[in-house]
């Protein structure tokens, strides 16, 4: 009747061999790292040589004054000059002003979104139509609005055909209205990409709590604001930043095709004051400092963005 | 054709505080020995297999397969195959694919291949869905295919991690006796982890039981059964378990009896040689039983135990009835902290596998009778056997 | 229709609408109205190219008549066919670098990691916060200093920098949910991790390849600053670009530039309506569960 029970057998071990861990790392643990280190390592390349090192050295040229021919050192009071150029706080401005525009980019989608999400017949035909404007440049979008707004375009001819013949606009040749054209035109081309958006975030909403509510008694509205919205909280962030680094740093093409930064400066924002800055009038070192404000806002953007999902979770 | 030797294997993750998942391990499995590692959730097995496979590296100790040891060894160089849980299957490849893939990749003919996938898929009853992908097959099927991919291999040994865990209960029962036919047919070490120890005592030819990294025992099915090494695998191994009661011992008159509660049981003479009792008498041990020991015939057998039926399970072909077995410890039971009642009450339910057609109603007291051929004590702090070894 | 006949009573008085039905109708069909409206909104500059390109300036400006004029000269005002080339060499050039270089490092992030990945991991991430004008003038005088603002290649390598980030973030996340198993099977079955790479993960990730690739296209098709700047030569102008160019000069007939534009949005409007499928998972990749 023998028993193998190894651990009734098993001799202690002699203190002197006390096993001590080696973490010692095997061939393949080793390949892994390797292989990883060598995959990643184009990629890591390519952003720092063409990310990473311009932003210092735009730290360094925003503080010389460069012409394109010869290079001054001017140090970091080429920033506190900057703020005071009054150029520069009229085109923030602008940036401010067009913030006013992310509401509707954000509120008509989801209305959009909504009325999709009804799945009435065809829906899926109105569905892609209703992203299209996203596939088409912003330059395309930008001609053609432009041809809307002009004083002989589109708008004036709604504007003729409803009986207004007397109130004929020109918002694009008018510093005062100017920008409001521009801000239409930006909700516009939000719209595909923001539904689009929303509509993935209704698609993944339980169906059968919107019913357990309905049968509840609940009124649609209720529905939409304590089940709907709340679910859609994590799409309605991604939208919210999408839209606000559009806002920021995708409106040069739109700028570039409908007015050129103008009447004066009510159209430049900041993104386009350092193409203006930099290739217009060969300042290379404050067009740099101006491309480094923006980065800074945008940061502020991102930080206040991850505070607000930090606080959520 | 090779064994493997684990030769006092340890294994710490990184980040685990220096807690071993694998704790000085040694372990041989014999060329063609199916080897059953089992235990509960989270005590080493699949990392032990994934140290033979060479997945994951080994802290201190060696492994060896066919005598060479394989710690710093590319698992592709290992000739081993493994058989994953969830079967790992490559979902862009036919059936005939995944399993020659691997032959494929160390140059072997076209032809060659061909003719090992068509064996395999005979031995495995896959010849129909040679041409299939992984998605248009049932879990069954594609758990064949892992396997046949092991096998188109011939390798040195087989890893198997809980192969049949994703299976329904009957396909299990199914796949278990095939998986054992395969693996005595092609006759290759086979190292198996599950956490089920009736897949363990229906496959193996040995079993070894783990708990919290250690090694508990290495045995044959029927020996564990019999001769459970500890309190552990004594409650591990067997479904329903065995039965452990805590009991003191005391001598008089020549005779050896075992109290609990307000009951007490003749120990009968021979476990006076066998186990180690001298030293236990005046003491607590843990006293087990298994519940086929317990029978409603009282008449014929050496001792009887009262109990209150708690639980009345009828499975068809026999009956489990759930019992407490003193009625007057409950009270002292109140006395003691939580945890410690927790274990003095589990301690003091057991169960019996009854036939069916016993009459047992729950609430009611009952006398049955115990069969005293197969006791099994313990030490009640660390739950060591009492058996005296004769080797 | 036999049904009608075997029961005409039924067709006489055909069911009553209880008042919630009629409603639900209504709604349905306010429904109706309120989207055609929103697709008319939406298609107003598509159906602008397209309506403004078959006229001549004249036509155009008294709102009456067509023409092919325009169509017949758009090639000498804007070298369509020169400038869609030069679109798709440098897509797809760029779209190539972007996903080699992000897939690669995506497996690596996803599956291969070493100490400190998660610390590059994040930096790479984050470098896609960084607007193209914050660097702009550095990454313009290094391109031009390097001569390469006068080749495809300037633009090409700015695009796949610009690219890849966001790549890399797509492609670990879609690794991420490839089960490690699958790489330790093919590791036990013989390969190294070059094979691991290109036999069993390069043809499982398709849709990945497939939802940056169209991502890719459509912001770099669409693009105009980058062209604008790092590519000094006319020649080698992409089309958006060329438009932008003749845009901004507002000497060219607006029924021609529309023609044209109607031809720059085509190629990404395709691309677009054939995989929409892929540009929806890229946009809201990791956020959909
Ligand atoms: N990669 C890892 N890093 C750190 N700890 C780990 C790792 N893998 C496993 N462990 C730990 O090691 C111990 C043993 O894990 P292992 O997977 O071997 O258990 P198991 O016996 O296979 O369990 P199960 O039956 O649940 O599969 C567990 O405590 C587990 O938490
Ligand atoms: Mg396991």
């Amino acid at each position: 009747m023998a028993i193998s029970a190894l651990d009734l057998r098993r001799t202690p071990r002699r203190a002197g061999s006390r096993f001590r861990p080696t973490y010692s790392t095997s061939l393949l643990t080793r390949r892994r790292r390797r292989m990883g280190l060598v995959l990643t390592l184009p990629a890591l390349v390519l952003i720092t040589l063409l990310i990473v090192v311009p932003i210092g050295q735009a730290v360094y040229y925003s503080m010389t004054e460069w012409n394109g021919v010869t290079t001054t050192w001017i140090g970091p009071s080429a920033w506190t000059q900057a703020f005071h150029n009054p150029t520069m706080w009229r085109v923030l401005e602008n940036n401010a002003l067009l913030l006013l525009s992310v509401p509707f980019a954000l509120g008509i989608p989801l209305c959009i979104a909504v009325l999709l999400h009804q799945k009435v017949a065809g829906w899926k035909i109105f569905r892609s139509i209703y992203f299209l404007p996203t596939a088409i440049s912003w330059v395309v979008i930008g001609l053609v609005a432009e041809h809307f707004f002009a004083y002989s375009g589109t708008l004036n001819s709604m504007l003729d055909w409803l009986g207004f013949s007397h109130s004929h606009t020109n918002l694009l040749g008018n510093e005062s209205t100017a920008l409001i054209a521009l801000g239409v035109t930006f909700i516009f081309s939000m719209i595909g990409t923001n539904t689009m958006l929303f509509l993935t975030g209704l698609a993944t909403l339980d169906p059968s709590q919107e019913e357990a509510a309905r049968i509840d008694g609940a009124s649609s509205w209720k529905i939409f604001r304590h089940i709907t919205i709340p679910h859609l909280t994590r799409f309605i962030q991604l939208a919210f930043v999408i839209t606000i680094i559009s806002a920021f740093s995708a409106l040069f093409s739109l700028i570039f095709v409908m007015t050129g930064g103008g009447p004066g400066y009510s159209t430049t924002t900041m993104e386009f004051l350092v193409y203006q800055t930099g290739f217009a009038q060969a300042q290379f070192g404050t067009a740099a400092l101006y491309g480094l404000i923006l980065f800074i806002i945008m940061c502020v953007v991102g930080v206040f963005q991850l505070r607000l999902l930090g606080a959520k979770d | 054709m090779a064994d493997v030797v684990f030769e006092r294997v340890t294994k710490i993750y990184p980040g685990a505080n220096g807690v071993p998942a694998v704790n000085d391990l040694s372990l041989s499995v014999a060329d063609g020995e199916f080897m059953v590692l089992v235990g509960p959730s989270g005590c080493g097995k699949t990392t032990a297999l994934r140290m033979v496979a060479g997945l994951e590296e080994i802290s201190d100790g060696t492994i060896a397969i066919g005598g060479t040891v394989m710690n710093n060894v590319l698992p592709k160089d290992r000739d081993i195959a493994m058989v994953f849980q969830n079967y790992a299957l490559y979902p862009q490849m036919t059936v005939a694919q995944n399993m020659g893939f691997a032959l494929k990749i160390r140059g072997v003919a076209k032809a060659e291949i061909a003719q090992r996938v068509g064996e395999a898929a005979r031995i495995l009853r896959l010849d129909e869905y040679l041409d299939r992908r992984p998605k248009a097959l049932s879990g069954g099927q594609r758990q064949r295919v892992a396997m046949g991919r092991a096998i188109v291999r011939e390798p040195q040994a087989f890893l198997m991690d809980e192969p049949l865990s994703n299976l329904d209960a009957q396909l299990r029962v199914e796949m278990r006796t095939e998986i054992a036919r395969i693996q005595r047919l092609l006759g290759v070490a086979t190292v198996y982890v599950t956490h089920d120890q009736t897949e363990a005592m229906t496959m193996g030819d040995r079993v070894a039981v783990l708990r919290g990294g250690l090694l508990q025992q290495v045995d044959t099915p029927q020996d564990l059964y019999d001769f459970p090494a500890n309190e552990f695998v004594a409650g591990f191994i067997g479904s329903p378990p065995m039965n452990l009661i805590l009991a003191n011992l005391d001598e008089g008159q020549g005779v050896t009896r075992a109290h609990f509660g307000d009951q007490s049981l003749l120990i009968p003479e021979q476990y006076r040689s066998t186990h180690a009792l001298a030293q236990w008498i005046g003491r607590q041990v843990v006293l087990g039983f298994r519940p086929e020991d317990l029978v409603a015939d009282n008449s014929t057998t050496d001792d009887l135990l009262r109990a209150r039926v708690d639980l009345r399970e009828a499975l068809g072909s026999e009956i489990l009835a759930y019992l407490a077995i003193t009625s007057n410890t409950d009270v002292v039971l109140d006395a003691l902290p939580t945890s410690d009642a927790e274990t003095v009450r589990k301690r003091s339910r057991v169960v019996a596998r009854l036939s069916a057609r016993t009459d047992v109603v729950e609430g009611s007291l009952i006398t049955l009778g115990l069969t005293t051929d197969n006791l099994h004590f313990f030490d009640p702090n660390g739950g060591r056997s009492l058996r005296v070894l004769t080797s | 229709m036999s049904t009608a006949l075997v029961t005409p009573a039924h067709v006489a008085t055909p069911p009553k609408l209880t008042p919630r039905q009629i409603r639900r109708r209504v709604a349905r069909a306010v429904l109706l109205v309120v989207m055609i409206l929103v697709a008319g909104v939406m298609l107003y500059p598509f159906v602008v190219m397209l309506v403004t390109s078959f006229k001549t300036e004249s036509q155009y400006l008294i709102g009456r008549g067509s023409s092919l004029q325009s169509w017949k000269d758009l090639n000498q005002t804007l070298p369509i066919y020169q400038e869609l080339l030069n679109s798709t060499i440098i897509c797809s050039a760029s779209i190539f670098i972007v996903l080699v270089v992000g897939g690669a490092a995506g497996f690596a992030f996803a599956k291969l990691q070493f100490r400190g990945s998660n610390v590059v991991f994040l930096t790479v991430v984050s470098a896609m916060m960084v607007p193209l004008q914050a660097i702009l003038m550095p990454e313009f005088v290094n391109m031009a200093k390097l001569g390469l603002t006068t080749s495809y290649f300037g633009a090409v390598i700015v695009y796949a920098a610009l690219g890849t980030p966001f790549s890399i973030f797509l492609f670990t996340t879609y690794f991420r949910r490839i089960p490690d198993e699958l790489i330790e099977a093919g590791i036990v079955d013989g390969l190294g991790y070059t094979g691991v790479l290109t036999r069993l993960i390069l043809p499982m990730a398709l849709p990945a390849i497939a939802t940056v690739t169209v991502l890719q296209f459509i912001q770099i098709w669409d693009d105009l600053l980058v062209g604008l700047l790092f590519l000094q030569n006319p020649s080698q102008r992409p089309i958006t670009v060329g438009l932008a160019a003749l845009a901004a000069g507002r000497t060219t007939s607006i029924p021609e530039l529309l023609a044209g534009s109607l031809v720059s949005a085509l190629p990404a409007m395709l691309v677009y309506l054939g995989f929409q499928r892929f540009l929806i998972q890229g946009l809201t990749m990791g956020i959909d569960r």
